[in-house]
């Protein structure tokens, strides 16, 4: 056994997930910890399952949270919600089963869903001598579809962004997650002053997942297969989705493809037009980009702080934390090239 | 106190030995930490090197700038408190708006600060 699931939390874990899947009886085998996930942990498993409308056997994956928790992440029980809102908008996720507010079990709330086939490894996804242009659509159009999914239509208990809309309150998160840090580094001070004087006016307000980017989805032969890693999800603008997504953090060495080291923006933002029934405003992504860069530090500087604190010392926290100068180059490129643009 | 060899050579040392014979035999499913810790121990071995030369480099962008004197004898301690100090003010200048109408020299400021922060964090990024 893996992780939480010691020999001793296994047989409630079993009881538990019989009564989720009205089954006589599940068995948890084949327990591995899977890549990935510096913030939750990702159990893969199998589950035999003795009855009920699931009798069988299912690769799944147990996402649980983390001991300390981060500012900007949603508890097991919300990310759940979002992941069945994000199905039944359209959005390829792996199926959502289960989720478990008890954390008496594994030691915080858990949930289950069905394990995605393909391969989510950035180096792997953007290694390929051509641009993988359908790819790029495809992953446009389940952006569109999810920008979709709007505060009025569901009921997902999310907070909505105050005072001054998204940007304005994305600034505001950003400086207090840095809690200080943007006092004494003066690229973050810069990063925070110019997205302070050039924030767009509120606008449309969406379902984001907040963390779209090379690295959290499956693809397998070319195709995509899974959206993952929705613990960041919530109410926003909905171009800081395409900003984050084209973003030189994540394009795993091709930086010439601007789309997630995959392909053109042209690509991406084609898939998004045809099924978000609104147009991609380049300015407002080139905004939300810059934004990327200070949010990225930011959670870089808390994801170093989980280690130096002693919450949770961890080497890819800690290394985590000296990513902020890397973060710091991409950023200063991108606000020139804004500059050399305008 | 002096140590013979001291910590710079020591860790120089236990690195060029993980690189050259732990690192190629192990598991696939420890490749991941191992290559953690060679990128940790190499950038600790680069700060122990080189934390002053990034000192100096960042106070002589930031001088331009904040009005202050360079002053060249400084290392250590008091290099890393002179310079947190001089970040601190610009700080306060460009929360201030100071360079909202013109970014031009803070940018190259910044971009030499960032380099220099880059020297030991992840030099690779500096070629090209």
């Amino acid at each position: 056994m893996a992780g939480p699931i010691t020999d001793e939390a296994l047989p409630a874990l079993e009881r538990w997930l019989a009564g989720a899947a009205g089954a006589g009886r599940v068995a948890v085998e084949s327990v591995e910890r899977l890549g990935g996930g510096a913030i939750s942990l990702n159990l893969g498993a199998a589950l035999a399952v003795s009855g009920g409308p699931l009798d069988g056997r299912h690769a799944v994956v147990l996402r649980i949270g983390p001991a300390s928790g981060m500012a900007a992440s949603l508890d097991k029980m919300h990310e759940f919600a979002v992941l069945c809102a994000a199905r039944t908008a359209g959005v390829a996720v792996p199926e959502p089963l289960f989720a478990c507010e008890d954390a008496d079990i594994l030691g915080g709330p858990f949930y289950v869903m069905r394990r995605a086939a393909g391969t989510a490894a950035g180096r792997l996804v953007v290694r390929c001598e051509a641009p993988q242009r359908d790819l790029a659509r495809e992953l446009g159009r389940t952006l569109g579809r999810l920008h979709r999914v709007r505060p009025d239509d569901d009921d997902l208990d999310l907070p909505l962004p105050r005072d001054g809309g998204a940007a304005a309150a994305a600034v505001r998160d950003y400086r207090a997650w840095m809690d200080g840090a943007a006092d004494r580094d003066p690229v973050l001070a810069w990063g925070l002053r110019w997205l302070q004087v050039h924030a767009p006016a509120p606008g449309d307000v969406v379902l984001c997942h907040r963390d779209f980017r090379t690295g959290n989805y499956l693809v397998e032969d070319g195709r995509l297969t899974a959206v993952l890693d929705w613990e960041f999800a919530g109410w926003s603008d909905p171009m800081e989705d395409l900003g984050w997504f084209c973003a030189r953090s994540w394009r795993f060495g091709r930086t010439d493809r601007e789309a997630g080291g995959i392909a053109d923006r042209a690509d991406l933002y084609a898939g998004y037009e045809e099924t978000a029934g609104r147009s991609v405003d380049a300015a407002r992504v080139a905004w939300w980009e810059a934004a990327a860069y200070l949010r990225w530090a930011a959670i870089a500087i808390m994801q170093g702080r989980r280690h130096t604190s002693g919450t949770e010392p961890s080497l890819e926290l800690a290394l985590t934390g000296r990513l902020v100068p890397e973060i710091e180059r991409d950023l200063l490129i991108h606000l020139r090239a804004i500059e050399q643009g305008a | 106190m002096r140590n013979d060899p001291d910590a710079r050579r020591l860790l120089a040392a236990a690195l060029d030995a993980y690189r050259a014979e732990v690192l190629p035999v192990v598991p696939p499913e420890r490749r991941y930490t191992a290559l953690m810790i060679a990128n940790a121990m190499a950038i600790a071995a680069r700060e122990l090197d080189g934390l002053d030369a990034a000192g100096h480099a960042m106070m002589a962008a930031m001088i331009p700038l904040v009005g202050s004197d360079a002053d060249e004898s400084l290392s250590g301690a008091a290099l890393s408190d002179r310079v947190d100090a001089l970040q601190r003010r610009l700080c306060a200048d460009i929360a201030a708006g100071a360079y909202d109408r013109d970014a031009g020299a803070l940018l190259d400021c910044l971009d030499a600060t960032v380099r220099a922060r880059l020297a030991i964090a992840n030099p690779k990024l500096l070629e090209g």
